[in-house]
């Protein structure tokens, strides 16, 4: 299912800036490296003022004495002047989230593992990389995010299959198509081949009940 | 293809096999019925429909005599308001333990899926999907029991609270607990259950109990998508035991039946009244249509008066009643065809009537007429003269013709 570029609210590649206040599932991936993703349900975009997010959860990868590790932190953000810093900002229509909620499981489903603190399960980096597919092969995971060559992915739940590759189920996908528009879809089940993952993240379920 | 008669014969030979097309007189509210209403009462059923599709909280009484086609109309209703939840209820099976047998009737009839979506959707208001950061679920089982009782506590008395408490357990166990969720499914389907089963699902009481039950009701009925219709066959039947007392009463009795039991009404009495107070019960559910059935207006007055009495007052308008006439000559002939016809679809041997559709063969019209006027139309009494013949002609070896002769000349004497 695709949904059209009304819901993209920022778009720096192409210019696109929405004035206004916004409420829902909203997206905003940043421009650092490796692209960190954050989730919010709330955006406010003033031309004068600049971009604001009020309680977002920021995901990505941090390095702490030569070592790659993932975080996952609520905070407050402000973009003025440094907008570079985001990439686009996308709100979900209301009816893939709803195909999403209604493909989730619940937390405690039997065979589904929680982890409690947020980790990296992999990440494609020449230096400090993360690869623990091999260690969770037939797992259940519960709450995935993955950046997937330039696309963000957010799935509810993720299998490492019989080939150490990740299956993702009941997944949003927001990437560019060929012309570099924006572009929001659900997927029901993502087969991705692990050369293509820049990096997988498990969000623990802990730190998403404080 | 075969001559008529050769056919006729054919028709017989099958007849012959020993099942009368017309074995069923009586309509029941379990056994499915899809043949049609005569003509005669479509106008009937389309101002029922009228009435329930412009009204939401209503007590409509039908009246109609023994065997006239009531639960007949309650299949016809049923079939033609697909669009609502008609639950056909028989006092005699819900005279004790009244709203749990009330409950058990309306889920046998909504089904077990629209049931989990109701809850589902009440989950949902209670705010089971609050997405956090946007995106996502984290199952706070407490903070959603917290909201629904903050919901609904208002819509309940002081007295029913620990009923809700227990029934929102039930409802978020089912949910959002997949450890218990076939638990708490068995406890939502009514099943009696013991207290170790209770104790894991944090519950006090089954849905035996009466407030529970009644709790659960409103809640289903409140939220269902579609309407809901209680459908209350033979109504009169509360008003039948105690009915001897009353009319000596009226006619100023010598004897007085305190000198034998003092002035406690009789148990038959007070448990009508408890009915009776049940029912009324029920008008505190929202949007929930009552249709009653009678057999005459003196029982309607007599139900009227009864209500009167009660101490809760009836805030729910009782409409004009409407009337369910006997057949007219015409219904009769359209009633046997359609019976032979869906006989004969039952057993994929409807060729007979495929080719010679106006035919009433075995019988013929002016049989089917005079026993319309020895019955006067009374649908039951039609249908059991039609057993009759139809025994006669399957069972004896007697010919078609003489047999046929001799209701003729019966009919005319």
């Amino acid at each position: 299912m695709n949904s059209a570029s009304s819901h993209i609210l920022y778009d720096s590649l192409k210019k696109i800036k929405i004035e206004g206040d916004f409420n829902g599932s909203i997206i905003t991936k940043c421009n650092d490296d490796p692209n960190s993703i954050i989730f919010s349900d709330n955006m406010k975009i003033s031309y004068s003022e600049g971009i604001f997010i009020s309680k977002g959860l920021k995901v990505g990868f941090e390095t702490t004495y030569k070592k790659k590790s993932a975080f996952c932190k609520v905070l407050d953000f402000h973009w003025n002047e440094n907008l570079s810093r985001i990439e686009y900002s996308v709100l979900v229509p209301d009816d893939i989230m709803q195909l999403y909620s209604e493909g989730q499981f619940s937390d405690a489903f039997p065979f589904t593992l929680n982890l409690l603190h947020t980790a990296g399960l992999f990440l494609d980096d020449y230096e400090l990389g993360i690869n623990h597919l091999e260690f969770f092969k037939g797992e259940i995971l519960k709450n995935p995010i993955s950046l997937i060559m330039n696309g963000v992915l957010v799935a509810d739940r993720v299998v490492i299959n019989h080939r150490g590759d990740p299956v993702f189920y009941d997944c949003l996908i927001i990437g560019r198509d060929e012309n570099d528009d924006l572009n929001i879809s659900y997927e029901p089940l993502t087969n991705v081949d692990d050369k293509v993952v820049k990096y997988i993240i498990i969000l623990g379920i802990e730190e998403l009940k404080i | 293809m075969l001559l008529f008669e050769n056919q006729k014969g054919v028709f017989l030979n099958f007849l012959k096999t020993g099942i009368n097309p017309f074995e069923k007189f009586v309509s029941t509210g379990e056994i499915k019925e899809d043949l049609g209403l005569a003509k005669s009462r479509i106008d009937l059923l389309e101002s029922i429909v009228s009435i329930v599709e412009n009204n939401e909280n209503f007590i409509l009484p039908i009246i109609g005599k023994v065997g006239i086609g009531k639960t007949h109309l309650y299949w016809a209703l049923k079939n033609r308001l697909y669009y609502f939840n008609t639950i056909h209820l028989s006092l005699e099976k819900v005279y004790k333990k009244f709203f749990y047998n009330t409950y058990s009737e309306f889920i046998e009839t909504i089904g077990l899926e629209p049931l989990r979506n109701i809850i589902n959707q009440l989950c949902n208001d209670w705010g089971a999907l609050e997405r956090k950061y946007g995106f996502f679920h984290v199952d706070n089982i407490e903070k959603v029991k917290n909201n629904a009782f903050e919901k609904l506590v208002n819509k309940f008395r002081e007295g029913e609270k620990i009923a809700l408490i227990d029934v929102i357990t039930g409802i978020t166990t089912h949910q959002l607990d997949p450890y218990k969720k076939i638990e708490a499914e068995r406890w939502l389907l009514g099943e009696l259950m013991n207290i170790k089963e209770l104790s894991r699902l944090n519950l006090i009481y089954d849905l035996r109990k009466s407030k529970n039950a009644f709790i659960m009701l409103k809640l289903l009925i409140e939220n269902s998508k579609l309407g809901t219709i209680f459908f209350f066959d033979d109504f009169e039947k509360i008003i039948s035991i105690p009915k001897v007392i009353e009319e000596d009463e009226d006619e100023g009795e010598i004897f007085d039946r305190s000198w034998l039991y003092g002035k406690k009404p009789l148990p038959n009495e007070s448990a009508t009244k408890k009915v009776l107070e049940k029912i009324l019960k029920l008008q505190r559910i929202e949007v929930l249509r009552i249709i009653i059935v009678l057999r005459a207006d003196n029982s309607l007055e007599q139900v009227k008066r009864k209500i009167s009495r009660l101490e809760e007052p009836l805030k729910l308008e009782v409409l004009e009643p409407l009337y369910l006439e006997n057949f007219i000559e015409e219904d009769i002939f359209e009633f046997y065809l359609k019976n032979m016809e869906k006989y004969l679809q039952n057993f994929k041997y409807s060729t007979f009537y495929e080719d010679y559709p106006n035919s009433y063969f075995p019988l013929n019209k002016k049989i089917l007429s005079s026993i319309f006027h020895k019955t006067k139309g009374n649908p039951r009494e039609i249908t059991k003269h039609l057993i009759k013949i139809f025994n006669e002609i399957v069972f004896t070896h007697e010919n078609l013709e003489i047999l046929l002769k001799k209701y003729e000349k019966s009919s005319q004497d």
